[in-house]
């Protein structure tokens, strides 16, 4: 094992390689991570030398954003089959908005195949966007550098450190029309947020109707005390532990819910190809719970209702922070967040997934209700209903 | 044009330029293009004798003791942000004044405060030492440190020394953990 300081470099194992960013998540800071492919100048070539949530695989599956979860980012990278051209990959985490620093992150490491570990010293530091650490050539050989520098401008001047431009609204279009030339095909850095002012959004209909995996979290604030005595007094007053869940409808008029009290976990291959993933109340797991959509039987389903309801604790909806994203592959990430106040209600209806004529139309709830069957009520789905407990 | 060595390549001074007495060490590096604590490096020269250690304290040329007392080597002045053209830091000598048991001069450059700054020559980029003829103003030689430096705090980048007697530079891009203490440890002088 090797633990590299700022600025230190270790030589790397040879052949394909994970590199995984971990860190402690902050509410209200979403981070993104993304790699950068370099020239010799230190600069990307054009807008097919990003990897990121809008764009995972580049220059033909040589670097992969392979997996996003709260938390935890890995990233697949086979080196070797770069082009001569590309001399660095950077990788790099921005503050989704500046809306904190990076001294907000109390953990924030990278890690590589191979032992090499680099812990970002995040203390006291003022950056909200950083190059963790870049994969270089020296000698013929790629090597691996920590770098845990930054810019306290976060996303924009990190952009233009590496040459690229980031679209910028004309204010005054020219009123002469030119020969229209092709625009310059310009990267899309935001993700998409559902609001009252956009309350929904479709997704690019596929071809062959197949969605991918559409892979839907559920994250909230919790207290991150580990124990002893402000832990028991955080348990009672603070501490809220929320289940995600869904009711479903299939084309062919079945229906159903999912979610762990009654233990109904659904499927993933059969129907309702809807699996929800293992429920954790230990709070080990920091990266909320999640439901997986079967996008390639997504023409078998009707809609989808995904809520969240409040297993323990006292319903404080606002302080619960909570937050639906859904993650399909090669879409932005699509958000929703609980940023309403429920009143004593425990249930609320997040996001609804409906099939129009093909493709996935998502739209935003955040509706309340007194129990899942009162949602039931309201979208008319009836279903029969009895208590149930975990 | 002027000469270019690799790490640990030398150069007769006395036969590439004969007229050569009066020597300008010019020392640069890239500054940081991101934010936070800026690198603040420091130039400074190390008159050793033949055992490679100062004969005391007037031997050790740096931002506190910018001149050695018989006028041999002169330091420019600190640099504080490496910005700016050409060389950051410069390190005047006069050949013909160095005292006779000064058998090489070593030019070291080091973070200051990287211990605090979390800083490292890994951190570092373009660094060059060269070698002007402050006469005529021409560039005799130059050394471009590629070095993949990681978490040095200390470096050599190249020292002046006699040769059969003549005067001779030599590449040397050595990097050192623990600052300028540890060159001035390395170098005999115990702060």
């Amino acid at each position: 094992m090797t633990t590299l300081a700022p600025g230190a470099n270790a030589p790397l194992a040879q052949g394909p390689l994970t590199a995984t960013i971990g860190f402690t998540p902050v509410a209200g800071a979403g981070l993104d991570v993304s790699a950068f492919l370099l020239d010799a100048n230190g600069k990307v070539r054009g807008d097919a030398d990003m990897c990121f949530y809008g764009q995972t695989i580049v220059a033909n599956g040589a670097v992969q954003l392979s997996q996003v979860e709260s938390g935890r980012v890995v990233f697949c990278l086979d080196l070797d089959r770069l082009d001569a051209a590309v001399e660095k990959v950077a990788l790099t985490a921005t503050i989704d908005e500046n809306k904190a620093r990076f001294a907000a992150f109390p953990h924030l490491a990278l890690s590589v195949s191979g032992g090499i570990e680099a812990p970002i010293p995040t203390q006291d530091m003022q950056e909200t966007a950083l190059i963790l650490g870049e994969f270089y050539r020296r000698q013929g050989a790629w090597k691996f550098r920590c770098v845990a520098q930054g810019f306290a401008g976060g996303l924009a001047p990190l952009a233009s450190h590496f040459g690229v431009e980031i679209a910028v609204p004309t204010a005054n279009p020219p009123t002469t029309p030119a020969p229209a030339p092709a625009p310059p095909a310009r990267i899309n850095l935001s993700k998409i947020t559902l609001d009252k002012s956009r309350a929904s959004i479709s997704l690019e209909k596929k071809g062959d109707g197949d969605f991918g995996e559409i892979k839907i979290n559920l994250n909230w604030n919790r207290p991150t005390t580990s124990g002893g005595l402000f832990s028991g007094l955080l348990g009672r007053s603070g501490g809220v532990d929320l289940d995600v869940g869904c009711l479903f409808e299939l084309q062919d008029g079945r229906k159903g819910v999912i979610q762990a009290l009654g233990k109904a976990f659904g499927s993933f291959d059969n129907a309702p190809y809807i699996h929800l993933m293992g429920d954790d109340r230990t709070g080990a797991v920091r990266d909320g719970e999640w439901l997986r959509i079967n996008g390639k039987e997504w023409r078998n389903i009707r809609r989808v209702l995904v809520y969240a309801f409040i297993y323990q604790g006292v319903p404080n909806w606002n302080a619960t922070d909570g937050v639906v994203t859904l993650f399909a592959p090669g879409q932005p990430p699509i958000e929703v967040r609980v940023s309403e106040e429920g009143g004593k209600l425990g249930c609320c209806a997040i996001a609804l997934l409906e099939n129009v004529g093909g493709s996935v139309k998502v739209s935003r709830e955040v509706r309340f209700f007194q129990d899942q069957q009162k949602a039931d009520q309201a979208y008319q789905w009836g279903l029969r209903w009895s208590v149930g407990s975990k | 044009m002027a000469l270019t060595l690799q790490k640990g390549g030398n150069l007769s001074l006395s036969k590439t330029d004969p007229s050569l007495t009066k020597i300008l060490v010019g020392l640069g590096w890239d500054p940081r293009v991101t934010d936070g604590a800026a690198f603040d490096l420091d130039a400074s020269a190390f008159l050793l004798n033949a055992d490679g250690k100062v004969r005391g304290e007037q031997d050790f040329i740096f931002y506190n003791q910018l001149r050695s007392p018989e006028g041999a080597v002169e330091h420019a002045g600190d640099s504080r942000d490496g910005l700016g053209d050409g060389d950051d830091e410069a390190i005047k000598v006069d050949l013909t004044k160095v005292p006779a048991d000064v058998d090489k001069i070593a030019f070291v450059v080091t973070i200051h405060e990287a211990e605090a700054r979390r800083q490292s020559f890994g951190q570092v980029g373009k660094a060059f030492i060269r070698i002007v003829n402050s006469v005529s103003g021409v560039e005799v030689v130059r050394f471009d440190l590629a070095e993949d430096a990681s978490t040095e705090t200390a470096m050599i980048f190249g020292e002046l020394y006699r040769h059969n007697g003549e005067w001779k530079f030599r590449a040397v891009g050595q990097g050192y953990a623990g600052g300028l203490k540890a060159m001035c440890n390395q170098f005999g002088l115990n702060l």
